[in-house]
């Protein structure tokens, strides 16, 4: 099963824009506008390597959300975008 | 010296010669043409500037030169180039000034790094400057040639020139190009605009351009912090509407419009951060220039 | 076409390599040098290298403030691009996903890689990746399936690379832009110089931490030498012989017997003669200290006629021309070294319609998205 981690987190640099932020990523010097739920995607990916399902659950937790199966593919667009970003990767773990 | 302390003759001598060396805002510009059509305009449109110091470097040189075709032996086309190349194809040569002045801000935003590009028409008022960004429908050069004539400096129609260490704005006022209807507007609206010829058939459609008013042209040395941000839409009979617009709205306008935001990197978006967050952002609907102007100059009062 | 006045007094060639030879002379420069000066560097697309130079010794205050502004500016794109073909390398590496594929950065990247001296400040656009033929399509499918797209080519531009240069087409991410060219050869296989890309995919080095090789020292100075000599028309490519000069000083530097390994190896590979033509231009233009004796023990020397036709047009069109005022010696000199230089790379029957083509794009452009960029 994947999980994701955001290993170069501390390197952004994030202005944030009441309910917006912007994000500079140095590597490809590419600025990102991301909404709350974008950027804390990246916070929670920053703590630990997360798994899809596990990420939804915090993600539901801390927005009071209902998870259904379209927010978890929804989710999973947006972490398949950030691994082609290099915001994100992948890390491939060994049953 | 000013272009308009030369006579014509002498002021041919320099553009079939070694070039006429004039400063615009911050850069030198030379321009050589033997073409007699293009040097009279020029003669009248350029009158305000300066020739350059003798002893300064002057950052770009242009030609506009004849073109033969093989394909049309008897069409009559000039060409741009800068140091002997050309950016773009041939024209009728009716249409030399508007490729001149097309050209000349090409190459600015080709070369020029060292200051962040905005996509902005660009004037000052009360010692601040007012950004007015492109965005499609803005009609920002004929906004800002009303603002011009009404006490506003001019800056520039066509770029925000911003230092993104100190945040500083820069003029460069040039020659601005009004296209189709808007030629009409002015006239009606400014009969007192100096315009140069009416040039029908370019890829914009007919464009005229307006000549800076001279004290704009003067005050070019003076740089300005920014103080508002304004996106202007034109709609027909829209009632006039001057709103708040998010922070970071403007933020994405600015930066995607700019022409060399991504070329900055970094040092680009701080100065963009810093640029929103010290102005008051907003939008502007209206369809009636007074109003316009009256909301505008409410704004920029205090 | 009308003749302008334009400013005699002032050696074009003479001030560009100055300005290479001894930057240190730059800040005593008049206006009308560097004016002239910017510009020149600018068509051999050397402004963000002089840059860097000027950077470094800590000069760009002390010169006039329109030249430092310019002069930063290209140095800003220069830095850019080198930022955007290290990141695109980062992409390319994560999209073939720990597939093992020896990958060889060539040209500007690899410079980069290694932080040469010629690095900084130095333009280039492109990401070019040598690879074994077999490899090849295995990267092109990893890589679309991520996105690439191949540049767009006409039927022309698609069947002169597949059949003749038995190369692929560029492919191209559309969010970035960056051209990415997988190679597997190292000149084209159709030209008379025949060049086995094995022994140079075989010597080729690690590189620290990046997953990625380039070639060996004295593979990269062939390399590039053959660029120079063998695959290119020469037209305004200074940059590239100053490329060749500053790794070969940077290397000898480092290893006393670095240019006797080189002399070697090109002898090994049956690549003396572009060698020659590098180290002996390298002395005339750029003042290289490496001695006469070198060339003398290579084999494929070029005989006396040939060697004084090369000694009076290379120069010719290496160095830029004067922007205001094109010389017509230099055409002829160029266009002699642009048939020279598909002479060497495809057989004749070839080579005419190839040249056919390319003239009727001249005439009427415009038919080629290719075409246009070249022109």
């Amino acid at each position: 099963m994947n999980s994701w981690y955001s290993s170069r987190f501390s390197l952004l640099r994030i202005e944030s824009w009441e309910s917006e932020f912007t994000v500079f990523q140095p590597e490809s010097e590419k600025t990102h506008f991301l909404n709350e739920m974008g950027l804390q995607i990246l916070v929670m990916l920053d703590q630990s390597p997360t798994s899809l399902e596990v990420l939804c659950r915090k993600l539901s937790e801390y927005f009071t959300l209902q998870p259904d199966a379209q927010f978890l593919r929804q989710v999973a667009q947006i972490l398949q975008r950030y691994e082609a970003l290099g915001l994100i990767e992948r890390v491939k773990e060994s049953e | 010296m000013k272009v308009g302390q030369l006579s014509l003759d002498e002021f041919h001598a320099l553009l079939i010669g070694q070039g006429l060396r004039v400063k615009m805002g911050p850069f030198n510009l030379s321009v050589q043409t033997r073409l007699p059509l293009l040097i009279r305009q020029l003669h009248q449109m350029y009158s305000h500037y300066s020739l350059a110091e003798e002893d300064e470097i002057v950052e770009f040189h242009v030609r506009v030169i004849p073109k033969h075709s093989i394909r049309q032996p008897l069409a009559r086309l000039i060409r741009f180039e800068v140091d002997g190349r050309s950016p773009f194809p041939p024209v009728p040569v009716e249409q030399a000034l508007a490729t001149l002045e097309w050209g000349v801000n090409l190459v600015i935003a080709m070369r020029i790094n060292h200051l962040l590009l905005f996509h902005s028409a660009t004037v000052e008022r009360n010692g601040h400057v007012l950004l007015l960004p492109a965005w499609p429908g803005s009609g920002k050069t004929t906004l800002s040639a009303m603002l011009m004539h009404r006490g506003y400096r001019l800056f520039s129609d066509e770029f925000g020139l911003m230092a993104p260490e100190t945040g500083d704005f820069f003029p460069l006022p040039r020659l601005m190009p009004l296209k189709n209807q808007s030629i009409e507007i002015i006239r009606h609206y400014l009969p007192e605009a100096v315009l140069g010829p009416e040039i029908p058939g370019t890829l914009k459609g007919t464009v005229a351009h307006i000549r800076p008013p001279q004290a704009s042209i003067e005050r070019a040395d003076e740089a300005a912090q920014p103080r508002w941000i304004v996106f202007p839409k034109w709609v027909a009979g829209a009632a006039l509407r001057l709103e708040s617009l998010p922070q970071s709205e403007a933020f994405l306008l600015l930066a995607t419009n700019a022409f060399n935001y991504e070329v900055l990197g970094e040092a680009a978006f701080d100065a963009v951060t810093r640029l929103v967050r010290g102005c008051e952002c907003r939008k502007l609907v209206y369809s009636d220039f007074d109003s316009a102007l009256v909301a505008l100059d409410e704004l920029t009062d205090g | 076409m009308a003749e302008f006045k334009v400013d005699v007094r002032l050696d074009h060639h003479q001030l560009l390599l100055e300005a290479i030879i001894r930057p240190a002379t730059l800040v005593n420069y008049s206006h009308l040098q560097w004016e002239l000066l910017l510009r020149v560097a600018r068509r051999a697309r050397l402004l963000g290298y002089l840059a860097a130079r000027l950077e470094k010794n800590g000069s760009l205050d002390k010169i006039p403030q329109r030249a430092a502004n310019l002069l930063r500016s290209s140095l800003i794109q220069a830095k850019k691009q080198q930022q955007s073909v290290n990141w695109e390398l980062n992409r390319v590496l994560w999209a073939l996903d720990g597939r093992e594929i020896r990958i060889i950065v060539l040209k500007g990247m690899a410079y980069q890689l290694q932080d040469f001296p010629n690095a900084a400040g130095r333009i280039f656009a492109d990401l070019d990746l040598l690879v074994s033929k077999e490899a090849l399509g295995q990267i092109e499918s990893m890589l679309s399936k991520k996105g690439w797209q191949r540049h767009v080519l006409t039927d022309y531009d698609e069947r002169y690379y597949r059949e003749w240069s038995h190369e692929i087409p560029a492919l191209v991410h559309p969010e970035r832009g960056v051209e990415v060219d997988v190679h597997h050869t190292l000149s084209s296989p159709l030209g008379n110089l025949k060049i086995d890309p094995l022994p140079f995919r075989e010597a080729a080095i690690k590189v620290k931490d990046k997953g990625v090789y380039v070639l060996s020292p004295e593979d990269m100075l062939l390399h590039c030498a053959v660029n120079l000599f063998q695959n290119n028309e020469l037209a305004d490519d200074l940059r590239h012989l100053l490329d060749f000069h500053e790794i070969l000083q940077f290397f000898s530097q480092q290893q006393l017997s670095f240019r006797e390994k080189l002399i070697d190896r090109a002898n090994r590979l049956g690549l003396g003669r572009p060698l020659f033509y590098s180290l002996y231009f390298s002395r005339l233009l750029l003042h290289s200290s490496a001695p006469e004796q070198l060339e003398k023990q290579l084999n494929h020397q070029p005989g006396w006629l040939t060697l004084r036709i090369m000694h009076d047009c290379v120069p010719l069109a290496l160095l830029p021309q004067h922007p205001d005022q094109p010389s017509k010696w230099v055409e002829l000199a160029r266009l002699l070294l642009y048939l020279r230089s598909h002479w060497l790379r495809m057989p004749l029957y070839r080579l005419l319609p190839h040249l056919a083509y390319k003239f009727y794009l001249s005439v009427f452009p415009g038919k080629s998205a290719r075409a246009k960029q070249n022109g």
